[in-house]
């Protein structure tokens, strides 16, 4: 990654490269090819990707508040439209094959929650250094593992279509945020230690954190259940070094150093990590649920339809979890 | 609007006669001017008025809840108060009529030439004359002139990817369309700024739905509107020193706020907290809040002023978007969400064509030089008022004259009376020019781009007061105390003079001096 990315360059290209679901013949034949076997793991897989899309998207909204200045705050913004973008298509693709009623949106599942009641509490407060280094291996891991592998076993060429425009997307996305991540390395050590201490030592990352594990072995293990060989998300975790380390300065944000380290752990399948990671995901599906909080209302704009025609207040519907 | 079109050339009429002073504009600033004038011995005076009535951008902008954002008592000359303001905050209507009003009492109709809009002004270094040459053909001449033509007197579509495909009807503000009824529509309005926020709460009363597209919240502040009691009325009208002692009160409490608009202190915080309470009491969701924060310090772009705007946006039938919009299409806007709006007609609220590089027509100077292009880099000028090389000609609203915090109309009676002791000063002196010296003008922009470095505008958002390249030609780092001090202090010295009696004297051809 160049240090000397042309941001202004960049955004006039994001601009440029606009798509809409109206773009999309969603009614197209190839909905018929994906099997009734498929169905329900699909759905389920489908159904993460696209809130993990929807939680990459307000990560984004926190990175829009703290970008230094204000054309990498445009293309936050734009990223975290982005983002939605992808969560909108992908229930599309839901729909499309007949796996959501009409007005149906699928229920998170409990990591999912906890970690949007993490991202609406403490996003906001993260410094761009916590935030920017988070934000990367998210992506790497959707991009480069998990629709690579939807694309092998799905066969239907508007899914294809689809995440060829995702994927176009996320390649920006990446490439934006590897160079801001070594522009965050540039940073004097002295600003770099003070702002990995006091992020570290937050009880927002603490918690963050232990939202992140088990989210992350859920998704895992869920994709593994679909028949995904691990290596193929180990391979994307690997990306997330391999980019990093291209950097001139990426090496001395410490988080990075640390997300780096996590993911060896998570690529070793042998690793005991996976002992307290699991642990983690059953002790989850336990997590009362009367201690969630009631779903934020950002959560709820998610939408199939390509055309909006009035108004529709995700916010005054009564929320039933 | 302007009613010119420019196809057809019309021949040039010469000017009959040389008038002591020409107003461009009849808006408050020109009429204002006027009175001042007649009140200072100056009768010639000739009033260029593009469209067919008085009253400027109180008569141009007519669209649904537009009012102003400064009391009444104090959005008004302290020369020509009017008692019977219906309300603290008057909409544009009653203005209008005031200023309607005003042209009456004060007899000014017969000055103003309406239907005249100027599309050049070139001055005569031999004759120290200005000649305004107009749409119509007709040019008219003067000794003096006095700009009242407004810095936001324009307005026009915005450059949105996709605009000239929409098929739909298209509004804007500044231009409102009355024959258009927006009743059970599905209506887009696009910009929250200063007009938008009077807009979307009319709107949202009679249209179907109203989706709002915003890029950047500002930071509202409530607006304590009220009518105007019948005993308070009755006041003003029989003892103006009431009136004028409530305008004073209203005067120094803006005057106050200066502490904390103006200058980036913790007088900003503590506005800014303000702000944030006025957006906690009034909007229950928390992620709509989120969206509605600045990110930006109190003050840097234009305060806005509402109680109502907020409680509209929460409206079943309103719905705030933040999403970039991506592109217009044939049938409404495309968001980067991906999701395409339908809508019957897009509002624009947009903004103004603010003139920061000098009025829309071109000014001509003594050296040939011509002022936008020497203002297209930076606009200086001295004390707002004169810039050098443009002799006998008065800004209103010129560089470096816009408050954050008071009525622009008390720093525009500073301009008048500036203006008017110039004018007194080149018929007094019976001078051929009376151009600012630029040493002075070069000192005077030096200072205030120095006072300029601790406020609130420079305090690192993107306004319109800025330039691309971030200079503040627009404002005036101070309280309006001390702008109008400044503007009260005419004084000769700063000025290079010509005189026809020195002409005489120094023996300059006849030819040259005729």
């Amino acid at each position: 990654m160049s240090k000397t990315m042309d941001m202004e360059e960049m955004l006039q290209k994001i601009k440029d490269r606009q798509w809409a679901l109206a773009d999309i013949d969603w009614d197209a034949p190839g909905a018929e090819l994906i099997t009734d076997e498929m169905r329900p793991r699909l759905k389920a897989f489908m159904a993460d990707l696209c809130w993990i899309e929807n939680v990459g998207a307000r990560g984004f909204a926190a990175m829009a508040k703290k970008a230094p200045n204000d054309t990498i705050a445009e293309i936050y913004r734009y990223f975290h439209a982005e983002e939605q973008r992808h969560a909108n298509a992908e229930l599309a693709l839901l729909k499309r094959w007949g796996m959501l009623e009409d007005g149906e949106i699928p229920e998170p599942n409990v990591n999912i929650r906890l970690a949007i009641e993490w991202l609406d509490k403490y996003a906001d407060d993260m410094s761009l250094s916590v935030l920017g280094t988070v934000i990367p291996m998210l992506e790497v891991a959707l991009d480069g593992a998990l629709l690579k592998f939807l694309l092998d076993e799905v066969n239907d060429p508007i899914c294809h279509a689809v995440f060829e425009k995702i994927n176009n997307d996320e390649s920006r996305h990446i490439a934006v945020d590897f160079a801001v991540l070594d522009m965050l390395g540039h940073a004097k050590a002295r600003k770099l230690a003070i702002e990995f201490v006091s992020g570290v030592a937050s009880p927002g990352l603490i918690i963050g954190a232990l939202m992140y594990i088990p989210l992350l072995n859920r998704v895992r293990n869920e994709v593994v259940d679909m028949g995904l060989q691990p290596e193929r998300l180990y391979v994307a975790m690997g990306r997330f070094k391999k980019l990093g380390d291209r950097g001139e300065a990426t090496h001395r944000v410490p988080l990075y150093q640390v997300l780096k380290w996590h993911a060896a752990m998570v690529i070793n399948p042998k690793h005991p990590y996976h002992l307290l990671a699991n642990t983690m995901v059953t002790l989850s599906d336990h997590y009362p649920k009367f201690l969630l909080r009631p779903i934020p209302t950002w959560f709820k704009e998610l939408t199939y339809e390509p055309v909006s025609s009035t108004v529709s207040k995700p916010g005054a519907r009564k929320d039933a979890a | 609007m302007s009613t010119a079109t420019t196809e057809k050339r019309p021949r040039t009429k010469k000017p009959r006669k040389t008038h002591s002073t020409l107003i461009i504009g009849a808006g408050f600033t020109g009429l204002g001017t006027a009175i001042k004038l007649r009140e200072a011995g100056v009768e010639d005076v000739v009033i260029l008025e593009r469209a067919d009535r008085v009253g400027g951008t109180w008569r141009d902008n007519t669209y649904p809840g537009a009012a102003c954002d400064i009391p009444s008592l104090l959005y008004s000359f302290s020369f020509a108060k009017n008692p019977n303001w219906s309300r603290a905050y008057s909409p544009a209507d009653e203005i209008c009529a005031h200023i309607e009003d005003i042209t009456d009492d004060f007899d000014l109709r017969q000055l103003i030439q309406f239907d005249t809009e100027v599309t050049a002004l070139d001055y005569d270094r031999h004759e120290g004359t200005w000649t305004a040459s107009t749409a119509g053909g007709q040019q008219y001449r003067a000794r003096t002139v006095v700009l009242a033509s407004g810095p936001l007197s324009n307005a026009s579509f915005p450059n949105i990817r996709g605009i000239e495909s929409y098929e739909g009807k298209k509004i804007l503000s500044a231009q409102w369309d009355h024959d258009y009824d927006l009743t059970g529509k599905n209506v887009a309005v696009i910009g929250t700024g200063a007009t938008a926020i009077q807009i979307i709460p009319e709107v949202v009363k009679k249209a179907a739905s109203v989706k709002v597209f915003q890029r950047t919240p500002g930071w509202v502040m409530p607006r304590l509107d009220m009518p105007t009691p019948k005993v308070a009325q009755a006041v003003f009208a029989k003892v103006p020193a009431v009136q004028q002692a409530a305008r004073n009160a209203l005067f120094l409490s803006h005057e106050v706020a200066a502490t904390g608009l103006v200058w980036d202190t913790p007088v900003t915080s503590l506005i800014e907290r303000i702000g944030a309470a006025h957006l906690r009491l009034t909007v229950k969701d928390p992620w709509l809040r989120r969206q509605l924060t600045p990110e930006f310090r109190a003050g840097c772009k234009r305060m806005l002023m509402s109680s109502d705007y907020y409680p509209a946006l929460q409206k079943d039938n309103c719905k705030l978007i933040t999403w970039p919009i991506a592109t217009i299409v044939p049938q409404g806007l495309r968001t980067a969400d991906a999701v395409e709006h339908h809508v019957d007609a897009i509002i624009f609220a947009t903004g103004y064509d603010v003139q920061l590089g000098g009025p829309p027509y071109p000014i001509t100077g003594a050296a040939g030089r011509v002022l936008q292009e020497e203002w297209a880099g930076h606009a200086q000028a001295y004390k707002s008022a004169s810039t050098h090389g443009y002799p006998n000609l008065f800004f209103t609203a010129g560089p470096n004259s816009g408050p954050g915090h008071n009525s622009l109309l008390v720093y525009v009676q500073g301009q008048i009376s500036y203006a008017v002791a110039g004018i007194r000063t080149i018929l007094d002196k019976d001078l051929v020019s009376l151009d600012v010296r630029p040493d002075v003008q070069a000192k005077h922009n030096e200072s205030m781009q120095k006072r300029l470095k601790r406020t609130t505008w420079m305090s690192g958002c993107t306004s319109w007061y800025l330039t691309k390249d971030g200079f503040n030609g627009a404002m005036y780092p101070g309280f309006a105390t001390q702008y109008l001090r400044q503007m009260q202090n005419f004084r000769a010295d700063d000025y290079e003079m010509v005189s026809h009696g020195a002409r005489r004297l120094w023996n300059v051809p006849a030819a040259e001096a005729v």
